[in-house]
């Protein structure tokens, strides 16, 4: 039950968690929260009652959302039936957006830092002086250093594209994204194999393997849906995971893989298919590049031998071959999502897309999908200006074999910054972003913040970014913002259109990023390359689908017609070869193995534990956890550990205890888990923060990021968050 | 043939090609020729003209299109004749890095 019914809100305690006094001054805006927040009347009817579309912003998926709006206040988020990508639902977490709209802990004013960084002593300030202020500092960061002295961290939202424009007119190469933390590793491996990132076609699969992910917890629309539907057709689910997750429970065959070791399995499966040619020849004739050299090299990889290194029996492992291939082409190895966990975590993934691409699964039901054209129209924008004085490249650049551009390594960016090599970077604009958290080595980052001189930061509540910052903007929540267009893919559920229009207006002074980029544009002499609103902008990116205004008037959702299956019948690969790329002579010519070679993973220490990462089905990253419709779930983390290996520790149920690594220790409750190895443990992340602007969360629970040791793909600079090892004790008292 | 002049003129045939392979790769500034390429194309072309994009060629074929300088790709054949070397090669690291066959960059959506 919510804690808002139980817990009527005084205006009095409201002022309180406001920040006293100055609050006082803007009480008027605070009108909403308290209607909000205030027990329901036993009678009365609302006057006004509005019916509004709008996109989930609770985490990444984007699910279509009806809000019911009475008398001006959310009282309820409903799922948009005709949203096809959710399969017209909408999940708990995104049920709970309503919470992070009227969250008695928003930013509701720019904050100026008067104390050191982090004490937690602020100013409220006009916009008119913090935006000054930022753009005075923007500028002579960029007179004094370069214009690359300054680091732009958009976070995964519609508006972060203006952040991505802003930093190309304001001049700085050095962007880094949240997905460097996340699925870069993935995108590498299916790029330089397939040449696209494909969808997965879960809803009609007969036979799929998950392993590293888990997609019952860590929701994806629709595979998380198609996958339940799925295995209700009669779809069998094999699952490789260390620990027991609920996909896990749901699985038809569970493996507790040992960590780092997929690859010998997926590898072993080649082996398995090549060498008994199990695998559509004709297919592998016309579409793959490399079969002959594949064989060959998988000859090494017996089932025998990769049961030694992965714990998955042999016959188990050519049994699931045979399976496998014998349901193919409506079979596959599932993508997954965050493949941020090993440093070779991009060549473990084309271990996976080698076994896909032996199905001949791709662009066939049941199989991998190409993205479908949507068709939204990217907008000319002015020529954003170039400054002969820059630097040539980014920090982080050549740092990765293929570090993707746009997206950038946080860990090299992090490391250059730190040692102010190859320049001085000493800005840093963050945008719903807050590696603090997310990120390994939490340390490492703290010391890069004491070489900044400059910190913004742009969100929705006070995140451990922002409470180390100088300055902090309040961001609108999603339900109060207008978004541009943009354009989503779901595999045999659609390729459509969603935009975002506010159902309720800003509260308190927050500001889109847009106006925040708008107005600092204006103050330094960029206002021409921003000289634009959301709505024209809209308007141009559906100008090639005269059908979509009226559509999402209408239905909230926009589906362009387009092929799902068959989409590559006469075309070519986006790869060197124009085939799929089983061997990859990009590779080969860069010095890197041009199929995937096995390396065991370093053996966990006595007396220590590898340390693996996953999602919860509450929580986003590190977003939600302090929104206390979900925090009620979970208001802390434990970390899991197996029966036994407690045992041996004297750790019991309950008890508090030290997470130790090599770069940080972190005291949270132990939970004993049969169903986890007994070389691993495991914790939820986004607990332990230094903030004390999140009610829910001030000493709650161990910091994930505090101990976590930072190591990075070699391939895709993607963080490797599963090669830290620590140990566990009880907590002296 | 006499064997030994044999390996000596495949040697040198193997050094050229090699030679060769490494030359095409085009190596300048791949920022300063987006901002050049896309400045030039709209110079020609109007403020509102879309530039042909990077992806519409294989990185053979951008490499093939600059050596044999086959402007009428791109239209205002004059303006692509009087630029300087220096700048042509950073336009080419920008289209061959973009190319149809590039290891392009994906966005977690």
């Amino acid at each position: 039950m919510s804690k808002i019914t139980n817990m009527p809100v005084t205006r009095r305690n409201f002022l309180k968690w406001t920040g006293a006094a100055s609050a006082a001054a803007a009480a008027g805006s605070h009108a909403p929260v308290l209607r909000a927040l205030a027990p329901a009347k036993k009678t009365g009817q609302a006057k006004n009652v509005e019916l509004k579309y709008s996109v989930c912003d609770m985490c990444l998926n984007k699910c279509g959302l009806i809000a019911r709006v009475e008398d001006g206040i959310v009282k309820k988020l409903d799922p948009n039936q005709k949203f096809l990508k959710s399969r017209g639902m909408l999940c708990a977490r995104g049920n709970a957006g309503i919470q992070q709209l009227y969250d008695p802990d928003r930013l509701k004013y720019p904050l100026l830092r008067t104390g050191k960084r982090g004490e937690g002593k602020w100013k409220r300030i006009s916009w008119q002086e913090a935006l000054d202020y930022a753009a005075e500092k923007l500028n002579g960061i960029a007179e004094k250093y370069s214009r690359c002295g300054v680091l732009f961290t958009p976070g995964s939202d519609l508006q972060s594209t203006f952040v991505h424009r802003f930093a190309e007119v304001f001049g700085s190469y050095n962007v880094c994204t949240h997905e460097s933390s996340c699925l870069l590793s993935r995108n590498r491996a299916y790029l330089d194999t397939f040449g696209e990132v494909p969808s997965a076609d879960v809803l009609y699969t007969r036979y799929i393997i998950v392993s590293g992910a888990n997609p019952f917890e860590a929701i994806v629309t629709p595979d998380s849906i198609d996958l339940m539907t799925a295995k209700k057709s009669g779809c069998k689910l094999i699952v490789l995971d260390p620990r027991y997750t609920k996909t896990a429970a749901l699985a038809d065959e569970w493996y507790a893989v040992k960590p780092g070791t997929d690859m010998a399995f997926f590898l072993a499966l080649a082996n398995v298919i090549t060498n008994e040619k199990l695998y559509d020849q004709k297919f592998a004739k016309d579409r793959i590049s490399g079969v002959d050299e594949l064989t060959e090299h998988v000859k090494q990889y017996t089932p025998e031998w990769a049961s030694g290194e992965c714990d998955i029996p042999a016959d188990d492992i050519r049994r699931i071959a045979r399976e496998l291939a014998k349901a193919a082409p409506a079979s596959m190895v599932y993508p997954g999502r965050r493949t941020s966990d090993y440093v070779n975590s991009t060549q473990i993934r084309r271990a996976m897309a080698i076994v896909n691409a032996l199905l001949g699964n791709w662009d066939r039901p049941g199989g991998l999908t190409a993205a479908r054209k949507v068709n939204l129209k990217a907008v000319q924008l002015p020529e954003a200006p170039f400054y002969d004085d820059n630097p040539d490249d980014r920090i982080d650049a050549g740092k990765a074999n293929m570090l993707f551009e746009e997206e950038g390594s946080f860990k090299h960016m992090r490391d250059g910054i730190i040692a102010q090599e190859p320049y001085p970077l000493k800005g840093w604009f963050v945008y719903k972003y807050n590696p603090l958290q997310s990120v390994a080595n939490r340390n490492k980052t703290l010391e890069m913040i004491d070489k900044l001189e400059f910190i913004v930061t742009v969100d929705i509540t006070m995140s451990d970014t922002a409470w180390m910052s100088d300055l902090v903007l309040p961001a609108p929540s999603y339900l109060e913002r207008l978004d541009p267009a943009s354009a989503l893919q779901g595999s045999s559920a659609c390729a459509c259109v969603v935009t975002r229009d506010p159902v309720v207006p800003e509260m308190f002074e927050s500001k889109p990023v847009f106006w925040i980029l708008k107005e600092l544009a204006n103050r330094m002499e960029l206002g021409e390359y921003f000289d634009f609103d959301i709505e024209s902008y809209r308007k141009e990116q559906l100008s090639n689908m005269p059908d979509a205004p009226g559509a999402l008037e209408k239905d909230g959702v926009y589906y362009n017609p387009g092929k799902l299956y068959g989409a590559y019948e006469g075309k070519v690969f986006r790869t060197r070869s124009k085939q799929i790329e089983v061997y990859n002579s990009r590779y080969n010519d860069m010095g890197v193995n041009p199929m995937p070679v096995y390396t065991p993973p370093n053996e966990v220490p006595e007396n220590r534990f590898r340390m693996v990462l996953g999602r919860n089905a509450y929580f986003t990253h590190c977003t939600s956890r302090n929104n206390s419709l979900l925090n009620e779930l979970m208001p802390e983390n434990a970390v899991w550990i197996n029966p036994a290996s407690a045992s041996k520790l004297g750790i019991k149920e309950g008890d508090m205890v030290d997470v130790k690594s090599r770069v940080g220790k972190t005291s949270l409750k132990a939970t004993l888990k049969k169903g986890i190895r007994k070389d691993t443990v495991y914790m939820s992340s986004g607990f332990g923060v230094l903030s004390k602007g999140l009610s829910n969360l001030a000493g709650k629970g161990g910091a994930m990021s505090e101990i976590l040791e930072d190591f990075a793909d070699t391939l895709s600079g993607n963080m490797a968050m599963h090669e830290t090892f620590v140990s566990i004790s009880r907590s002296a008292s | 043939m006499n064997k030994r002049i044999l390996i000596k003129i495949i040697t040198l045939l193997m050094v050229f090609t090699f030679a060769g392979a490494v030359m095409a790769q085009p190596d300048g500034n791949k920022r300063k020729g987006k901002h050049l390429y896309r400045q030039t194309y709209k110079k020609c072309h109007g403020e509102d003209a879309v530039p042909v994009s990077p992806d519409s060629k294989t990185q053979a074929q951008w490499i093939r299109v600059f050596e044999k300088k086959q402007w009428d790709v791109f239209g205002c054949e004059e303006t692509w004749n009087k630029m300087s070397e220096e700048d042509l090669n950073d336009i080419l690291t920008y289209l061959h890095g973009h190319a149809f066959d590039s290891p392009s960059p994906a966005k977690c959506k």
